[in-house]
């Protein structure tokens, strides 16, 4: 192969390196297991279905919940897991999310489901506007900027009395019977949450993904191998703040009720970020993996002790262990000893 | 006029208690490169220990302080060789700190909300609510004490740090790491040492705190950013730096405190972290850029 290298022509190689990347497709494409997503989806599309045999209201519940959690989570995994900048300030997104549809359904009466994409891009919008200016800093700085961030908004949500305030506001209850009334919202969340892994897969093989990649694992070579690092990395913050504002706008109809003491807390982007690392920074399996992992491990303290102090301090422990023990998460782990099952493998 | 005397005085009095809570932080941060998220909720747990002294046996609060930090400073070496000693040769290590702290925090904060519940605690020896008078301009005696019991650690830090042999082995550590390892300081100790000195410094500062503020666990989450902003401006693992910024910053709190509203000056905080670290990363007295 080197040796004929000076013989041949552009075209040749382009042609050759186009049935390179062609064969390693096909064989990512015989090890990836789309058919698992597809038919978890189906099954959870016809899950509602049982509030004709009884009340399971709650089955209903933790998978919207988990659902809500996979969307935020798979969208904060394309700023902290492709591009490596964690944020610990992504419930400020869930909050603009649950205010902008929630003032829109106050006000107007137009449910939240429909909105759920318009909140999305106002918090796309805000989150540009902030990476603009907080990108410019990386590593420990970034974070302790996003923290301050949460903080700020904090204080103005508190003080807005537009918005409630820091009573917050209640949002009016669909009239459905006890039976269906979470149905729309469970079906709101499973399209959202489909949609958000699909798009984080489309991202992660595109050539912005790519680009991301880059910047995390070094971003100065990465600008200078002709990547718009800035563009980039503003690019990443907004798609992320995107999926997160989407969620936050069904959750504040779903809760009925909107207070910065929900939406604006640590725990909450916390809780994005210890998915991710759990399940798998960076791929796109991980966050579905955290989120119910997390989701499931949180029911369980909350089932067997209650109190919410203990289950921060549980949270608290399970990162700490998975940081230590499995930086790499559940799918990564697994990843680098060849052991992924092949329904896990989406990436 | 007065009133301008009077908040300088107010902003004065509370900077020397937030630079001693600053300072610990700033030197983990020196030496070990450690963005300690979990300092707050560590200050808040030495004001416990001080809180329970004071309520079982009526133990003064300032007497109570070199308990709370040696006992604090105890949990740090415990908390560098269970958590941190086995991250030193991770690849993102900063990054990796900085979660592992708030997993600490959180930690922390569950313990104490489980232990204790969250309601507001204030020790009250007589003299928190006590004050001198010099004219119209009134001194608050509990945070006069608590800036001079501040002010005489930190100089008492800053005397060892510049004049011992320790002092000069931190200092060094701080410095270069990996030089000083060379001419034959041993870093891992150090390294312990600086991060008990750190946590220590925590529980000296909580002792303070717990009449001068009022706490509960999950008051940590308003400190992290307040000390933050304090430490970044001042350059993080700079001492000097950090006292100059946490008079500074608290006094303009105190201002924007009386003129545009209470709930806004914890605010000044938080904005004042935001500019900084935007236009300049490396604080006042940080030497290298190493943050950004």
């Amino acid at each position: 192969m080197a040796l004929s290298f000076q013989n041949t022509n552009a075209d040749d190689l382009l042609a050759a390196r186009r049935a390179h990347n062609e064969r390693l497709a096909r064989r990512a494409d015989q090890k990836r297991a789309t058919w698992f997503p597809v038919a978890l989806l189906l099954v959870l599309a016809a899950l509602p279905l049982v509030q004709l045999t009884g009340n399971y209201n709650y089955v209903l519940h933790l998978v919207l919940f988990t659902a809500s959690y996979v969307v935020m989570a798979s969208g904060w995994n394309i700023l902290g897991g492709f591009a490596g900048y964690v944020s610990l300030g992504h419930a400020v997104f869930f909050a603009i999310g649950g205010y902008f549809s929630g003032m829109l359904l106050a006000r107007l009466g137009i449910s939240t489901i429909l909105t759920a994409p318009l909140a999305g891009l106002v918090a796309a919008i805000v989150g540009y506007l902030v990476g603009l200016i907080t990108l410019k800093v990386r590593g420990p700085s970034f974070i302790i900027s996003s923290i301050a961030l949460l903080m700020i908004v904090r204080i103005l949500f508190d003080h807005w009395t537009f918005i409630g305030g820091a009573n917050g506001l209640s949002l009016p209850i669909n009239d459905l019977s006890v039976l269906w009334a979470k149905v729309p919202y469970y079906y709101a969340f499973i399209a959202m949450a489909a949609f958000t892994v699909w798009a984080t897969y489309r991202i992660k093989h595109s050539k912005f993904g790519l680009g991301l990649r880059a910047i995390s694992k070094d971003e100065i070579k990465a600008e200078s191998a002709g990547i718009n690092t800035r563009f980039y990395k503003v690019l990443a913050f907004a798609s992320s703040a995107f999926f997160v504002g989407m969620s936050g706008a069904v959750w504040g109809e779903y809760l009925t009720y909107l207070r910065p003491n929900i939406f604006l807390i640590i725990l909450v982007s916390a809780n994005l970020v210890l998915m991710c690392i759990l399940g798998g920074k960076g791929t796109i399996a991980g966050p579905v993996i955290g989120a119910i992992l997390i989701v499931a491990i949180n029911e369980l303290f909350v089932a067997t002790m209650g109190a919410s102090e203990i289950n921060i301090l549980g949270t608290g422990l399970v990162m700490a262990i998975g940081l230590m023990f499995f930086p790499l998460g559940v799918i990564g782990t697994l990843a680098r000893k060849d052991k992924l099952p092949r329904f896990l493998n989406w990436d | 006029m007065s009133e301008i005397i009077q908040v300088t005085i107010l902003g004065l009095a509370l900077g020397g208690v937030i630079a001693l809570m600053g300072s610990g932080l700033s030197l983990v941060f020196g030496v070990m490169r450690i963005v300690n998220l979990a300092h707050p909720s560590l200050i808040i747990a030495g004001a416990y220990v001080t809180y329970w002294g004071f309520k079982l046996w009526g133990v003064d609060p300032i007497v109570m302080l070199p308990v709370a930090s040696l006992i604090m400073a105890a949990i740090g070496v415990l908390i560098y060789r269970l958590m941190f000693a086995r991250e030193a040769k991770s690849a993102r290590y900063s990054e990796m700190t900085v979660l592992l702290t708030f997993a600490l925090a959180m930690m922390v904060e569950g313990l104490l909300g489980g232990l204790f519940t969250n309601t507001q605690r204030v020790t009250s020896p007589d003299y928190a609510t006590a004050a001198f008078f010099i004219g119209d301009v009134f001194v608050p005696k509990g945070q006069l004490y608590a800036g001079i019991v501040s002010i005489v650690i930190i100089a008492s830090l800053s005397l060892f740090l510049k004049y011992s042999r320790l002092g000069y082995a931190i200092r060094a550590t701080t410095q270069n790491r990996d030089a000083a390892e060379l001419l034959g300081v041993n870093v891992n100790f150090i390294s312990v040492l600086a991060f008990a000195i750190g946590i220590g410094l925590a529980g000296a500062a909580g002792s303070l705190v717990s009449f001068v503020f009022s706490f509960f666990p999950a008051k940590q989450w308003e400190w992290i950013a307040m000390l933050m902003s304090v430490v970044v401006l001042g350059g993080m693992g700079s001492i000097l730096g950090t006292v100059i910024a946490a008079f500074s910053l608290s006094i303009i709190a105190a201002f924007v405190g009386t003129w545009v509203g209470a709930t806004w000056s914890t605010m000044t905080f938080f904005l004042a972290l935001f500019v900084i670290l935007l236009v300049r990363p490396q604080g006042l007295f940080g030497e290298k850029p190493e943050l950004a």
